[in-house]
């Protein structure tokens, strides 16, 4: 009887450090290569961490590929809660880098608390706006592109009904929902058709959101409601929770999704290709390797980027397979409206627009 | 269904009733909603096709609440003759408000009934089962806080063990001896070593957070195809039963896991009430020093269901990936084993009202959602709140005062 706990003890700890050994080998994607300019960069990442298929795995990846072209170094430093926040950036400056990259809203009062401290170093903050003279705010105007996919998603629809949810009600989020309305709105009154979009009133800014970005069974159930109520296209706006409205789609078949902030064709597990319409796509990475450019260059500057279709910082992904769900003439009518967005022809307005 | 001893039963019950009844009369009569409210009762793909019910909102919302009154009626009239209300009166009443709720709330929209009903199972399975565990645990006198850790270790060791076998029993299993582990250290440190139950418990959580959320970031992201695309388990019709309307796409065409559900609901259930197993249970977490001393080894029943606790709540786990979604994502229990253990208490330590708390809570969840869906004029943010609104009105006002096993929490030392 004494011996019980002890092995059962055992055997937990055991497993742990097993684990904890194997880890030990595991390549770590923080590695840095050789440097040839004395150039550097840090990154701090928000809660999500680097493989989040999202803004900061983009992000990294742009930094990673920055490495490569430019030579400059770069190190990643990962926040896996609120408290690491403020440490990390902290961190991040006393690093010595020319250069510290935060990662979402979440990171707007450390990172200006610090770049008013360290006026000698020039900071970027991904998806949020900040105020400081040393401080380059990267910013996504996505209802452009999220309206052509609305546009797309009305098009494709066999039912009349496409849908749309979000993790929660944050301004990046409610910018997506916005102009996928929109867009449905546009195909409306383009072809006099009466597609519904479900999950989000542009008028009052009320809609559907699962309240967080982990548990996917949330996703699944709600995009399940939608699926219940007829919708045939749906975009979920909520990372890693989207793939519920993923699994959601796959079971029922003849429903697709649109993916949001990478191509989802690629990123997502290959069971899912088969139904994803397209994605609304945030090119973090690009924008990220010409801010670090510029400021190899000795041009950097406070001013915000905003990735628009004009500058391809957004854009719709290819539809890969579903190809043929998207007749010639609505191809064309998708690239004449990223024209006329482009050339201001067409307004996609939110007001959750920076 | 009562063995609680309560002396004179309150005006509580009651009163809260016949709050809700005029609520919702006030509702009907004040909005002066009209309309027609659809509830449609089959899908396209049955082979029983219902009829939809059509339902005129003032009409049947009179009804309702006359209906409501009366039963509000009749537990007051059970108060003065010094009588408790039956529970199935509660249920009766709470039924009856949502439908209410839900005919006001469709008004001129379709309600999917079976989607709606669909959903609750799917979003109760894992708390249901984490209740379970918790039940089991605590009976036996060890408080299990450690439920979310033992949900997150069994979805994260299902997906791995599936995805590298492709194999989905044997990461069913997997998710099982994973939970088990967790319970082991739990086990270990609070019945030998005797530290406060309620504090390894919460180490445990934040150890299994931290360690899976490290693997998958580190391990699993370097190889999703090999390491983290674990299939799932097809939907498996029980022939005849998934034909009954309404009921048969509910409850009989669903996974393995859910159907293994309501084989562990009944079998614990059973266990622990009606065999030696459970009164050797329930003596060690009552009075271990009586069971002691008719000869019941007290440190050794509690260690091995403990670990008996983590391997059903590890099941539960499994269900976040082979049953749902597949992939393992971080953090992906999002603090559902604690709403388990909210279970656990709100269903008194019995293992069917422990059930019947985690349908509620998934009811409320995915009523949310399908009010959302229509386009709810109440705003998100207190959408959101809706589950746990309810769960804390059915706590505090219809449970009230409860006790758990007396000896849970108290390591056992023989004198």
């Amino acid at each position: 009887m004494n011996k019980l706990p002890r092995i059962a003890l055992g055997l937990g700890l055991a497993g742990v450090l097993i684990g904890l050994a194997a880890c030990q080998q595991a390549p770590q994607p923080v590695e840095t290569p050789e440097a040839t300019t004395d150039y550097c960069a840090r990154m701090v990442t928000n809660s999500g961490g680097l493989d989040d298929r999202s803004f900061n795995q983009s992000t990294w990846e742009g930094l990673q590929q920055a490495e490569k072209t430019l030579g400059i170094e770069a190190t990643a430093l990962v926040s896996t809660n609120e408290t690491d926040l403020s440490p990390n950036v902290q961190q991040a400056v006393e690093s010595g880098c020319q250069m510290v990259v935060t990662v979402g809203w979440e990171l707007a009062e450390a990172t200006a608390t610090e770049a008013a401290a360290n006026p000698d170093t020039h900071f970027v903050i991904v998806d949020e706006v900040v105020d400081a003279p040393n401080v380059k705010p990267l910013v996504f105007q996505t209802a452009e592109a999220s309206y052509l996919a609305g546009y797309l998603a009305a098009g494709v629809s066999k039912t009349g009904i496409v849908a749309t949810f979000g993790g929660d009600a944050q301004p990046p989020v409610t910018l997506f929902m916005d102009g996928f309305v929109g867009g449905v709105a546009a195909y409306n009154a383009a072809h006099g058709t009466d597609v519904r979009a479900l999950g989000w009133n542009a008028e009052t800014q009320q809609g559907s959101f699962t309240g967080d970005y982990e548990d996917v069974s949330k996703g699944k159930t709600l995009a399940q409601g939608f699926i219940d109520q007829g919708a045939d296209v749906i975009l979920p706006v909520a990372a890693q929770v989207g793939e519920g409205a993923a699994a959601a789609a796959l079971d029922n078949g003849n429903v697709m999704i649109i993916w949001v902030d990478n191509d989802g064709f690629e990123t997502l597990p290959s069971e899912y290709r088969s139904i994803v319409l397209t994605s609304v796509l945030k090119n973090t990475g690009t924008a990220i390797q010409d801010i670090v450019s510029d400021d190899l260059a000795g041009q950097f500057t406070s001013d915000a980027f905003i990735g628009t279709l004009k500058n391809q910082g957004v854009d719709i992904a290819p539809y890969h397979d579903q190809a043929v769900a998207v007749s010639e003439e609505l191809g064309a009518e998708i690239d004449q409206l990223r024209q006329d967005i482009i050339s201001g022809a067409v307004l996609v307005e939110s007001p959750s627009a920076l | 269904m009562s063995t609680e001893t309560v002396l004179r039963p309150g005006w509580k019950v009651p009163i809260i009733l016949g709050v809700f009844s005029l609520a919702s009369l006030l509702l009907f009569l004040l909005s002066g909603r009209q309309g027609i409210s659809v509830f449609r009762l089959s899908s396209s793909g049955e082979a029983v096709q219902l009829p939809a019910l059509e339902l005129p909102v003032m009409a049947s919302g009179i009804v309702i609440s006359v209906l409501l009154i009366g039963l509000a009626g009749f537990s007051a009239y059970r108060v003065t003759r010094a009588q408790r209300t039956p529970l199935y009166v509660i249920v009766i009443f709470g039924v009856l408000f949502m439908v209410g709720l839900l005919v006001w709330a469709f008004v001129d929209a379709t309600l999917p009934v079976t989607g709606l009903l669909t959903g609750t199972v799917a979003l109760s399975a894992p708390i249901i089962y984490g209740a379970l565990g918790g039940v089991i645990s605590e009976r036996v006198g060890v408080v299990n806080i450690a439920i979310e850790g033992q949900l997150l270790a069994g979805a994260f060791t299902s997906a791995v063990v599936a995805s590298v076998t492709r194999n989905p029993f044997l990461g069913l299993g997997a998710a099982m001896i994973a939970g088990m582990l967790v319970s082991f250290v739990l086990a270990a440190f609070s019945i030998k070593y005797l530290v406060d139950q309620v504090i390894v418990g919460v180490v445990l959580n934040v150890l299994v957070l931290g360690l899976t959320s490290f693997f998958f970031s580190q391990v699993l992201s370097e190889d999703k195809q090999l390491l983290n695309s674990p299939p799932r388990f097809d939907k498996l019709p029980i022939p005849f039963l998934s034909d009954i309307p309404v009921i048969g796409p509910v409850l009989f065409n669903q996974t393995v896991i859910i159907y293994i559900m309501y084989v562990a609901v009944a079998l614990v259930y059973y266990g622990l009430f009606h065999t030696k197993w459970g009164l050797r249970v329930r003596a060690v977490g009552e009075h271990p020093t009586a069971a002691d001393t008719v000869g019941i080894a007290v440190n050794r029943t509690r260690f091995w269901n403990v670990s008996l606790a983590g391997a059903v709540a590890g099941l539960g786990g499994a269900f976040f990936t082979l049953g749902s979604v597949g992939s393992f994502q971080k953090e992906m229990t999002a603090g559902l084993g604690f709403i388990a253990l909210a279970a656990v208490i709100f269903g008194r330590w019995d293992p069917i009202r422990a059930t019947l708390a985690a349908l509620l809570f998934g009811f409320a969840t995915n009523l949310q959602n399908v009010l959302g869906i229509i386009g709810s004029p109440i705003p998100s943010e207190f959408m959101l709140m809706l589950p746990y609104i309810v769960t804390i009105i059915a706590v505090a006002g219809l449970v009230g005062q409860v006790r758990g096993p007396a000896a849970a929490g108290k390591p056992y030392v023989k004198a």
